[in-house]
């Protein structure tokens, strides 16, 4: 067991480091170097935290899928403890999006909120792990929670195409009457330095992702190797 | 200008949560693995009586 | 004996039961009732706004009576520790999942031909002659509220709060049904026929079956004991 906590334990550190040097060149592209929209001004660059949260969270809630699949299928404590991992920061990084798109929201639109498709999906989203991790914690019995929640991660990610659809349809069909359309892309023009931006922003929060999902994992496995010897400790 | 103010709420905003759960993961493991030493000591020198 | 046949005869089990107590029927037709004229005292209506807005609060109805019925669906298995015994028959346990949303949609469909009959009488709607179509729109969208509620219903049985547990994670998922059959209902009221919405029944239909199959196939691992 000592022998496995080395390796990951290093692994972690140079992610963390690497995560680190990523993020803060992404912040000194996205806040100094990257001129500003040529309509939407310095809040733009809101968008690099946007829309790398969005695509984040989407990894995550995948990693869910995958975790909850292989864990009802082989019954590995190991998949659970991932997907488990995976749906806190997926709804961590959820959070975050909608704070954000708020917050650009308000100088863009006027408004703090509005039901077009994108922040709406992202409420759905949040809604449906937030859920999951209700699911969890209601659930007395570990086995049983654990079964529970993997067939919620599987539906619930099922689920996601269909509701794209059918709120985009609804979005799109039933356009309300005035003049904010949030549907059109924040975008027109874009400069290089500013896709640099995106790009180095986004490598940092997905070494971020993972340098969290590691230490994440990691606090799921000691407990669950923690229960084990509690068990052993009382079966004496 | 005031739009700097957005993008320094958002900016603080989104890395100061992430600070937060940093911390928290970092405590959530501090705890585990001190627990994890815990049980490993006492189960070696419980073992290490019992023979 | 096949899935099908294995499905229904523990439907068939589930509906006798029902017939004899008649708990869970009366139950839910009245308070799909009581929803009615809860709605009616909400929203103070004009008469020209009520077709616009029927779809929505029928299905509201139908959603919140639907969950009621999932709450209670495997209480009678759970009272009687049946679960081990099910467990040790051959039975596929994607006949139970098929049986199960079967009998909540036989639930379902008993009050919806009662309450959107009195839906219209209440409102004073005209529109009588569309009533086949809402009846089956709203078939579909109840078939995909059954699948969707079985599951959820099954994986919530041993939480704690599990009445409000089990909207909470049901809701999200149901979102594109609520959209698709509401769509579909207005399209009908207003135009007399699905057209438009066509669409939207697709999604419906392809919700239906998707969730359907995965619901079999998933409902192995969904039962423990």
């Amino acid at each position: 067991m000592a022998k496995e906590l080395r390796p990951v334990h290093e692994t972690k550190g140079i992610l963390g480091a690497l995560a680190l040097v990523a993020v803060a060149v992404g912040l000194y592209w996205s806040l100094v170097v990257a001129p500003p929209d040529a309509y939407q001004g310095e809040v733009q660059r809101i968008m690099y935290l946007h829309l790398p949260s969005i695509l984040i969270a989407y990894l995550s809630y995948f990693l869910v899928f995958v975790g909850s699949g292989l864990y009802l299928w082989k019954r590995e404590k190991r998949d659970d403890i991932l997907a488990h991992a995976a749906a806190e920061i997926g709804v961590l990084f959820t959070a975050l999006t909608i704070i954000e798109g708020s917050i650009w929201g308000r100088p863009t639109w006027g408004v703090w909120w509005t039901w077009d498709a994108r922040l709406t999906l992202t409420a759905i989203l949040l809604l449906i792990y937030v859920g999951y991790l209700m699911l969890r914690s209601l659930i007395e019995d570990e086995q049983r929670a654990a079964t529970a929640a993997a067939v919620l991660g599987i539906i619930g990610f099922l689920d996601i195409p269909l509701i794209h659809m059918s709120v985009y349809w609804w979005r799109t069909l039933h356009q309300p009457p005035s003049i904010l359309r949030p549907d059109k892309l924040p975008w027109e023009n874009v400069h290089p330095s500013m896709l640099t931006a995106l790009t180095i922003s986004f490598v940092g929060f997905l070494l971020l992702y993972f340098y969290l999902l590691s230490v994440r994992y990691r606090v799921g496995e000691m407990r669950q190797e923690i229960k084990a010897l509690r068990l052993e400790r009382g079966a004496r | 200008m005031r739009a700097w103010g957005f993008v320094a709420a958002a900016y603080g905003i989104v890395w100061g949560v992430i600070l937060l759960y940093l911390y928290s993961l970092k405590r959530r493991y501090d705890q585990a693995a001190a627990e994890l030493e815990r049980l490993r000591s006492t189960e070696a020198s419980a073992g290490h009586e019992e023979k | 004996m096949t899935l099908v046949r294995q499905a229904y005869l523990l439907l068939w089990k589930d509906v006798l039961l029902e017939l004899r107590r008649r708990d869970s029927l009366l139950t839910m037709f009245f308070f799909g009732t009581l929803l009615l004229f809860v709605f009616h005292f909400s929203f103070d209506l004009a008469p020209e706004k009520i077709a616009e807005m029927a779809p929505a609060l029928l299905w509201l109805a139908f959603l919140f009576t639907g969950t009621l019925g999932l709450a209670q669906l495997f209480q009678a298995e759970r009272d009687n520790h049946c679960f081990d015994a099910l467990l040790l028959s051959p039975l596929d346990r994607g006949a139970l999942f098929l049986a199960k949303s079967g009998f909540n949609l036989v639930l379902m469909v008993l009050v919806e031909a009662v309450v959107i009959p009195l839906f219209w009488i209440l409102f004073n709607l005209r529109s009588w002659n569309l009533l086949p179509q809402v009846f089956l729109v709203t078939l579909l969208g109840t078939i995909g509220f059954c699948v969707l509620g079985t599951l959820m219903s099954a994986i919530t049985l041993r939480a704690r709060a599990r009445e409000l547990l089990l909207p909470l994670v049901l809701f999200p998922l149901m979102i594109p049904v609520i959209l698709a059959t509401i769509r579909c209902m207005e399209e009908v009221l207003h135009a007399g026929h699905i057209g438009e919405a066509m669409p939207w029944l697709r999604l419906l239909l392809g919700f239906d079956v998707i969730f359907l199959t995965a619901g079999v196939l998933i409902f192995d691992w969904v039962i423990e004991s």
